[in-house]
């Protein structure tokens, strides 16, 4: 009977891991004692070794976060018969490029994803009254409305029980001691621990980076008028910038580009990243196909995903697929920044806040509501002139939209 | 009125086979409609006009162009006879686009602007007001055109008939109100529903012009109509135009008329049938009444013909018209 | 900027249109050397002369009939029916004739004519004089319905009513007929079937017709004292209804409340509801509340008129009613 290789407990208060990746294959000879794979906990990344020898029979959870005893691989004789075993479903993490979306529950002095004890919402007939919005929200956040109380009249629950439910799930950082005089050592979580990684990574690329100022007049008219027609979706100025990136990308394919080490892919379809910030750390879900969806639509994935991205939501599937990124500081008064790489893409586009500032025009000077655009490259991919015509295109399109067409 | 009448004399021999055939053609149509309605080809209900062909020639020949008027629910008569093509008229009935109402009327509401038709009206006295009207937008303008309403002896009971008659006399509008007293109201007879036996009396309590004729006698309908139209058009005010006539069928196509006294009927249709009246005044020989007879059923077949090969309105066409 | 009552805003949208068209003339009871029984039309017979401002008799069906027959000649009468009580006097030529000529000629006649009437209790005018009755004319395909609440909107409206080719059904409002409001020198007319959003909110949609829409601003600013934000959106029209801007307030504010004078069952407010409810479903985060009058005729005695009829207490509550929360 071959043995199972189950998740173990590292330490006290750990409730799960995470496992990064294993240091052996199916069907490799493993001693005892050797190292299997490697855990991310809160705490610290280790590697776990074989209780046992044997022949890796099965790994059963390739990567990801299970509870403390899950079985994640069988140990034993070649050709043996493996019993039946619930998979635990992971929750996805990082893939080995991707920053990694955590869910909630995983530090155990958090609180409990779902708020209050279930009550007095459920009458004896098994109906739960509700409101038809808290119902929608509770529908597309997949929470259990059977365990919420209400606060409507008759114990009906609305939609702000709903929203109250999910925040209180949000796992922050570790609490922080007041300030005491004494250094203080904040220790990574697992997301920072791979955004640390990702990053250092990027540091290998030859990176450099061009700068220009857009002026945003007509790129703010725009989406004025966008928000008239679309009052539900809102778009916002980023929104028109990936749009704008998106177009600009299919004209230059060459930035649309991925470094695969020994050669250059060159991607058919814009997949922008947009870089969110969020307690955790910093995340950047994708955007597929920009270049075929309407500004509208690029709002409603976007605020579908920075939504997500808040509150842990995201899939493995939102991480992936990156051809190009855009992060905004703009709404922190940020003027300009230089953003560093996301590798293997080509290039990554920082803007700043928008600011009236006086400019030159027809030999006089005006202020001009301006944007500063900050491109970075990577010098494998792309060189100057590439960057240079496509940051071009960029600014041209936001300073005369109609051109993108 | 003498010089008028003088200009225009009798009518002529001519004239008057005119009005035969068009009486000939609209009682082979009215047939025709019964005929088909057994046969189960017509959707609805329907209510024929005939007996009382001479009223409606009388009075549709000696309007003018630019003269309005509205019927009432048995419509059909009137509707030929100011001169919509027997086609369009079956095609309605048939309920193809190619009826006067385009297939959205029926029997009822048979339209045709045009040739002053503002309606076929199946609520009792529904259209009176409305000619009221018309006659008042005339004078406002300063047209001479006249407007003219066909009711029946029971829509004279009804408030829209007092109302009408009272304010097209109080502002002297150029109406003239044409009742077909056929001594019936649906299957209520004269006695049942009507305080006074003479309703030519109806108009002295609006203190309206007015005049009564035999209305089966087409030559004495048209110089009454002529006349009334006259005095009204001249700005003197609406008449009241009482035609004394009969109803040769039921209320409605299929009615066996249980309530009609036995024998009543059949002596009717022998003495007064207006068909028979104007053609024995012109004295027309077998051969050639039986040429215009044919004729007339010739054109009428032809309508059915015309109708059954109509094209059905589309479903969605039912969301149309609904606004201007 | 001239300002104007409401009744002044009409008599002006009366008279710009007869001083500018030959087509146009008035006709209703006692309207001409008394200048109408609400003054609307007070010195009107002067400027156009009794042809054009017509004194009728006291005969509402011939009254709409002589309306239907003019405007089907081309012309554009406005008939005043003095109370909308004596709307059902007419009934027959409103529903059978002038709603129906159109449709049932297959598209060959026209019937531009206006029938303007008004009612409103709060003044005990008794049962027969007092009721809303807007509800049963918007059940009438063919006709159109207007419920204007201010001056400006009363005079924009009746003016593209008048050059509407189809018969509206034109509502006024008793008590709104003194108010004042400045309007633009020129007619600005109001297109029929747009809403008027009078105050923006986040909390509650009160969608209000008439009387209430002022009894709903007053609401919504004691509500706002108690951190409710009330959005008041007036359609104006009743028919043809401005289904997106309705839905789309709501889908705003999540709530909805519909307040109109006329009874609540069976009222305008009913059609709302199901039309806000059908397209804002998952929007709703409470049931939609009605407000109107209490299922009675108006009682006389002041205290039991104002029982019955509602105000802007009744409003109030029902969107107390739509945040209320009983457990936390």
């Amino acid at each position: 009977m071959a043995d199972q290789v189950i998740l173990p407990r590292l330490g006290q208060g750990m409730e799960s891991g995470t496992i990064v990746r294993w240091l052996k294959s199916e069907g490799d000879e493993v001693q005892k004692g050797e190292p299997l794979f490697e855990l991310d906990t809160d705490k610290v990344t280790q590697e776990v070794e074989a209780d046992v020898g044997g022949v890796l029979l099965k790994i059963l959870v390739d990567e990801g976060e299970v509870p403390v005893g899950t079985p994640v691989a069988f140990l034993g004789e070649k050709g043996e018969d493996l019993p039946e075993v619930e998979a635990a479903a992971p929750t996805p993490v990082e893939a080995e490029t991707e920053p990694a979306a955590v869910s909630a529950g995983t530090d155990p002095e958090q609180p409990e994803r779902v708020a209050g004890p279930p009550s007095g919402s459920v009458p004896t007939d098994g109906r739960i009254k509700a409101s038809p919005l808290a119902r929608r929200i509770a529908r597309e956040r997949g929470i259990d409305l059977a365990a919420l109380t209400g606060t409507g009249p008759e114990g009906r629950i609305v939609a702000e029980d709903v929203e109250r439910a999910d925040v209180g799930g949000a796992p922050k950082a570790p609490a922080r001691a007041a300030a005491t005089g004494e250094v203080e050592r904040v220790e990574l979580t697992s997301l920072r621990r791979t955004v640390a990684r990702r990053m250092t990574e990027a540091w290998a690329a030859p990176a450099f980076q061009i700068v220009m100022s857009a002026d945003m007049t007509r790129a703010q008219e725009l989406r004025a008028r966008l928000v008239e027609r679309h009052p539900d979706e809102r778009p916002t100025v980023t929104d028109v910038l990936t749009k704008v990136c998106a177009a600009a990308l299919m004209r230059h394919r060459e930035v649309n580009a991925l470094y695969a080490g020994d050669a250059i892919e060159l991607h058919p379809s814009a997949n922008v990243g947009i870089a969110v910030a969020t307690d955790r750390g910093l995340l950047v879900p994708v955007i597929s196909g920009c270049e075929l969806k309407t500004v509208a639509e690029i709002a409603v994935a976007r605020a579908d995903l920075v939504a997500r991205s808040r509150e842990g939501k995201l899939q493995a599937s939102d991480l992936e697929g990156g051809t190009f990124t855009i992060s905004n500081l703009g709404m922190y008064g940020v003027e300009q920044f230089v953003a560093v790489l996301n590798p293997p893409q080509a290039a990554i586009l920082a803007v700043g806040a928008i600011e009236d500032r006086p400019v030159a025009r027809d030999g006089g000077v005006v202020a001009r509501p301006m944007m500063t655009l900050t491109l970075t490259c990577d010098h494998r991919t792309i060189d100057g002139a590439t960057a240079a015509d496509f940051l071009r295109t960029v600014k041209e399109f936001l300073e005369e939209p109609g051109l993108a067409l | 009125m003498a010089k008028v009448e003088s200009k225009r004399g009798a009518l002529s021999e001519e004239r008057l086979r005119d009005f035969l055939r068009e009486m000939l053609l609209i009682r082979h149509v009215e047939e025709k409609v019964e005929e088909r309605f057994r046969a189960g080809e017509l959707p609805g209900f329907l209510h024929v006009a005939i007996g009382q062909e001479a009223v409606a020639v009388g009075v549709c020949q000696a309007m003018e162009d630019g003269d309005v008027f509205a019927s009432t629910h048995r419509a059909h008569a009137h509707t030929l006879a100011r001169g919509t093509h027997p086609n369009e008229l079956m095609a309605e009935l048939y309920g193809k686009i190619e009826g006067c109402s385009h297939g959205y009327g029926g029997s009822m509401h048979l339209y045709d602007v045009e040739r002053g038709n503002l309606g076929a009206n199946a609520v009792v006295g529904g259209g009176l007001p409305a000619i009221t009207g018309a006659a008042l937008a005339f004078k406002l303008r300063g047209e001479t055109r006249v407007s003219v309403a066909f009711f029946g002896d029971g829509a004279t009971n009804i408030g829209t008939f007092h109302e009408a008659l009272n304010l097209a006399s109080l502002w002297k509008v150029p109406a003239v109100f044409v009742l077909e007293n056929n001594h019936w109201a649906e299957s209520t007879p004269a006695k049942q529903q009507l305080p006074i036996s003479d309703l030519e009396k109806r108009a002295v309590a609006y203190g309206m012009h007015s005049t009564k004729v035999d209305g089966q006698d087409v030559e004495v309908v048209f110089k009454a109509a002529r006349r009334a139209l006259d005095y009204a058009r001249s700005g003197k005010g609406p008449v009241f135009l009482v035609c004394e006539t009969y109803r040769l069928v039921g209320h409605f196509v299929g009615d066996a008329q249980v309530y009609r006294p036995k024998g009543e009927l059949a002596e009717l249709r022998e003495t007064q049938d207006p068909i028979t009246k104007l053609r024995e005044r012109l004295g027309i020989p077998d051969d050639e009444f039986e040429a215009m007879d044919a004729e007339a059923l010739e054109v009428a077949e032809g309508a059915v013909a015309f109708a059954k090969a109509g094209t059905d309105p589309k479903p969605e066409d039912a969301l149309k018209n609904v606004y201007a | 900027m001239p300002e104007l009552t409401y009744r002044e805003a009409v008599r002006d949208a009366l008279s710009r249109a007869m001083r500018e068209d030959d087509d146009v003339f008035i006709m209703g009871e006692d309207i001409a050397e008394m200048g109408g029984s609400m003054g609307v039309t007070q010195g009107m017979l002067a400027e156009f002369g009794p042809d054009r401002v017509r004194n009728t008799p006291i005969s509402e069906m011939a009254l709409v009939g002589a309306g239907i027959g003019a405007a089907m000649q081309g012309m554009r009468p406005i008939v005043e029916i003095m109370y909308e009580d004596f709307t059902t006097l007419a009934m027959e030529q409103i529903v059978n004739q002038a709603a129906k000529h159109r449709y049932m000629s297959g598209g060959q006649v026209k019937v531009p004519l206006t029938i303007r009437t008004q009612g409103g209790a709060g003044w005990s005018p008794g049962a027969q004089h007092a009721q809303q009755v807007e509800a049963w004319f918007v059940h009438v395909p063919g006709l159109k319905v207007v419920f204007a609440s201010t001056p400006s909107d009363v005079r924009g409206l009746l003016w593209s009513s008048i050059y509407d080719d189809n018969p509206v059904l034109f509502f006024e409002h008793r008590m709104l007929y003194p108010i004042k409001e400045e309007v633009a020198d020129e007619l600005e007319p109001v297109p029929l079937g747009q809403a008027r959003v009078h105050r923006e909110g986040e909390d509650v949609t009160v969608i209000a017709t008439g009387r209430l829409v002022h009894e709903s601003l007053a609401a919504a600013a004691e509500a706002e004292k108690e951190g409710v934000s009330v959005e008041v959106v007036d359609p104006r029209t009743l028919q043809p209804l401005d289904e997106e801007a309705l839905v789309s307030s709501v889908k705003k504010t999540n709530r909805c409340v519909v307040a109109h004078e006329a009874v609540v069952r069976g009222g305008y407010g009913a059609e709302v509801a199901a039309v806000v409810q059908h397209q804002a479903f998952d929007w709703l985060d409470a049931p939609i509340e009605r407000v109107g009058s209490k299922f009675t005729p108006i009682p006389f005695a002041p205290v039991m008129e104002n029982f019955v009829v509602p105000d802007a207490v009744d409003v109030l509550e029902a969107i107390r009613k739509t945040v209320e929360r009983t457990g936390g």
